[in-house]
């Protein structure tokens, strides 16, 4: 098997996995017990969100524990009324696109060909009505960072220009970082944000776990009632396991961040070389402004769904944005906002690494992609000439 | 030949796929999407069924494309499903489906893009434009073909006409085809795993009524609505206090389902039924045999053209409006008509 689809899940390393170990039997106490026992796994649950909040410059008290992204992005979603005026970005995962479909008040800001907000469009869709912001740290589909620090500028400026005109309209910055978190540096301040949204699942931790960061700004009404726990915020028992897997493996990412983001780069350049010489091929993105670990490409004609599956057969797994099965029929919003043909859609590839990748299984998977890509091409014209 | 195979994400489909590329065929995979509406709560397969399609045409080497039947399917099919359990009728969208959509429609659009034939993987055989029952007697599916053009059905293949589902099975896994082991799609397609009932109530307006028992007039309980309830059905009419009742009579205009314990209620059992839309693929004026439901046995029947009815040998329970009746004379099945 050769794994290229680090972006849509990634294994548990072995240090998340025996992190979590001991809580899943032995010391399965609920935190919420009084005896001795089960105030040492509170301790260590509560160090646990501490580690994770470290990394991303905040604390522990200011993470809501949830079972992951979209758990996180509906609690922040919860801050506004359905009728506020909402701004999001073109380039958002599904989670954040849906909830600002379902209100009666959200704009899209444009993007450029690399999927990259247009701070233009943004500073003039910015209006004394905003009441909420929603950008991703970095696109899903593309890999392409979104300048949320400038992002955040603007919106600090809207916010000292309401409070100096008396106006009471609050405005509030969420980041989805669901993709960035172990593959980028990740401080709430210098990012600016009120609201950030990660996943465990996405940086070698457990699925079902995520968190989401609330400044002291910030005021959220429960959502989930019961028990009290995570400051009221989210009731259940904690996920103790769960989160102590995702703080485990969220310090290793951040141990290795710069020794792997120079890896993944080179690996990257390999593969794109790779595969530079196939007719018609496009890549995607700007790999300046992109996640070291993303080859996201285009070959207009082809049926990416084609080669999902002669790929499959042959070990490698990718992953596409065009309209395919595993989407029900909906092709990449994505690709549509950058401005990709129906054609070049249909043939798109999103390629991710991570730490299943080496050079060698790097080099076997482009010689393979770009085979099975020539293939295909070739079929289509002998069919096309039938 | 050119032959376009209605592939369905099934394994039958998929070895059809094989035996045609085998027979010298140069075969195109098509993929029929007839319903892709999503209740919250209820699952709708067909993603996954496209997508167990269009693997296995990459993996034989076939083209594959997309037919998106969804209008015409809404119309021809879950409309006129709608409108006969309305009726109070029990209709099967199944042949109505390969009536208009599978053996109409797809055959049009399929020689329109050039094929010479079309091929699905229902288990029956032709002869010219002949409809013959499949060599596996268990999986027979000419009680769902019946209502076939004969002109189309001279330009249909059926590869699994004399194949076991056994041997069909053995070969997708010799094959290592990725739908080997799925398991059978079962009851009507596009209400995938719900219920008949849940799928009905989103569409159609019901009140509940009255259950009466038809000998004594005695008012047993309430049922959901009568649109529900079929003629013989035992299950789900929430009376669980000794032997059961069964549906025996419905009254759709005062929305009142009659039962009764009698297994021999007149009501129950008839000899002869009404039949309209008859369609004969050849005569069928002598003694036949009739199938009054998909795998019931086959008895002995004789058919009156003039009055459109049939009459059976022996009285058969539970003739069911909106269902159909076949009719064979050995293995060749000569049409048929639904029950009013």
């Amino acid at each position: 098997m050769i794994y290229l689809d680090h972006a849509a899940a990634t294994p548990m390393s072995e240090k998340a996995q025996r992190a979590m170990q001991p809580y899943l039997a032995m010391q399965f106490f609920n935190p919420s017990a009084a005896y001795l026992p089960a105030v040492e796994v509170r301790r260590q649950y509560e160090a646990a969100k501490d580690a994770i909040a470290h990394v991303i410059g905040a604390k522990g008290a200011d993470l809501v524990m949830t079972s992951g992204a979209t758990e996180s992005i509906n609690l922040a979603f919860s801050l506004v009324a359905d009728d506020a005026a909402i701004l999001v970005s073109a380039v958002e995962h599904p989670a954040v696109m849906e909830n600002a479909r379902h209100r009666s008040n959200s704009q899209v800001v444009g993007v450029d060909q690399n999927g990259r907000i247009d701070l233009g469009d943004f500073a003039q869709r910015l209006s004394p009505q905003t009441q909420f912001v929603s950008v991703c740290l970095a696109s899903s589909e593309l890999g392409t960072i979104q300048p949320i620090s400038e992002l955040s500028r603007l919106i600090t400026a809207e916010r000292q220009r309401r409070a100096l005109a008396g106006e009471q309209t609050p405005l509030y910055f969420h980041c989805d970082a669901s993709q960035g978190l172990g593959l980028m540096e990740l401080k709430v301040a210098r990012l600016g944000v009120d609201l950030l949204t990660i996943n465990a699942a996405k940086v070698y931790g457990p699925k079902g776990v995520g968190a989401l960061y609330i400044s002291h700004r910030v005021r959220l009404q429960p959502q989930q009632l019961g028990g009290g726990q995570e400051m009221g915020l989210r009731s259940g028992t904690e996920n103790v396991a769960g989160v102590i897997a995702f703080a485990a493996a969220v310090q290793e990412a951040a141990r290795h961040l710069h020794a792997e983001q120079k890896r993944l780069r080179t690996l990257r350049v390999q593969l794109q070389q790779s595969l530079a010489d196939i007719p018609n091929i496009r890549f995607l993105g700007n790999t300046k402004t992109q996640l070291p670990n993303f080859l996201t490409l285009s070959v207009a004609g082809l049926d990416a769904e084609r080669l999902i599956f002669r790929l499959e057969d042959q070990g490698i797994y990718v992953s596409t944005g065009a309209a395919c099965a595993a989407s029900k029929g909906r092709k990449s919003p994505t690709l549509q906002a950058i401005g990709l043909s129906e054609a070049e859609i249909a043939g798109s590839l999103r390629l991710t690494l991570g730490r299943l990748n080496d050079a060698e299984n790097v080099a076997a998977a482009g010689k393979l992609i770009r085979e099975t890509i020539i293939a295909e091409q070739e079929r289509l014209a002998q069919s096309s000439a039938r | 030949m050119k032959v376009f195979l209605g592939m369905s994400g099934g394994v039958d489909s998929a070895v059809s796929a094989h035996l045609l590329q085998q027979q010298g065929h140069e075969v195109t995979g098509v993929y029929m999407k007839n319903w892709s509406q999503n209740l919250p709560g209820m699952k709708c397969p067909w993603a996954e069924d496209l997508a167990d399609a269009k693997r296995v045409a990459v993996r034989l080497g076939i083209d594959f494309r997309v037919f998106d039947f969804e209008t015409e399917y809404k119309q021809k099919v879950v409309d006129y499903m709608l409108a006969e359990y309305q009726k109070g009728n029990t209709p099967n969208p199944d042949i109505m489906c390969n009536q208009e959509i599978k053996f109409k429609l797809f055959a049009e659009t399929a020689f329109e893009q050039g094929a010479e034939a079309i091929a699905t993987g229902h288990y029956a055989k032709t002869r010219g434009a002949e409809l013959l029952c499949a060599k596996d007697d268990n999986k027979d599916q000419t009680y769902f073909l019946y209502r076939i053009q004969p002109a189309v059905i001279a330009r249909t293949i059926f590869p699994l006409g004399d194949l076991l589902k056994t041997e069909v099975r053995a070969l997708a896994e010799q094959l290592q085809l990725s739908v080997a082991h799925k398991a059978e799609s079962m009851g009507v397609c596009f209400v995938g795993e719900a219920n008949m009932k849940d799928f009905l109530a989103e569409f159609i307006e019901t009140r509940p009524g009255k259950i009466v028992e038809l000998e004594t007039g005695q008012e047993l309980g309430l049922h959901d609505g009568a649109i529900f309830y079929t003629l013989g059905q035992r299950h789900g009419l929430g009376l669980t206090q000794g032997l059961p009742y069964y549906v025996v009579k419905k009254d759709m205009a005062a929305n009142i389902v009659y039962v009764s314990r009698n297994l021999n209620a007149r009501k129950l059992w008839s000899n002869q039924a009404q039949l309209r839309d008859v369609l004969l693929r050849a005569p069928a004026d002598r003694q036949i045999m009739a199938r009054i439901r998909h795998r019931a046995p086959l008895v002995s029947a004789t058919f009156d053209a003039d009055a459109q009815t049939v009459h059976f040998a022996d009285a058969q329970k539970s003739l069911t409006a909106g269902q159909s009746v076949v009719f064979y004379r050995g293995n060749v099945c000569l049409g048929g008509g639904i029950i009013v």
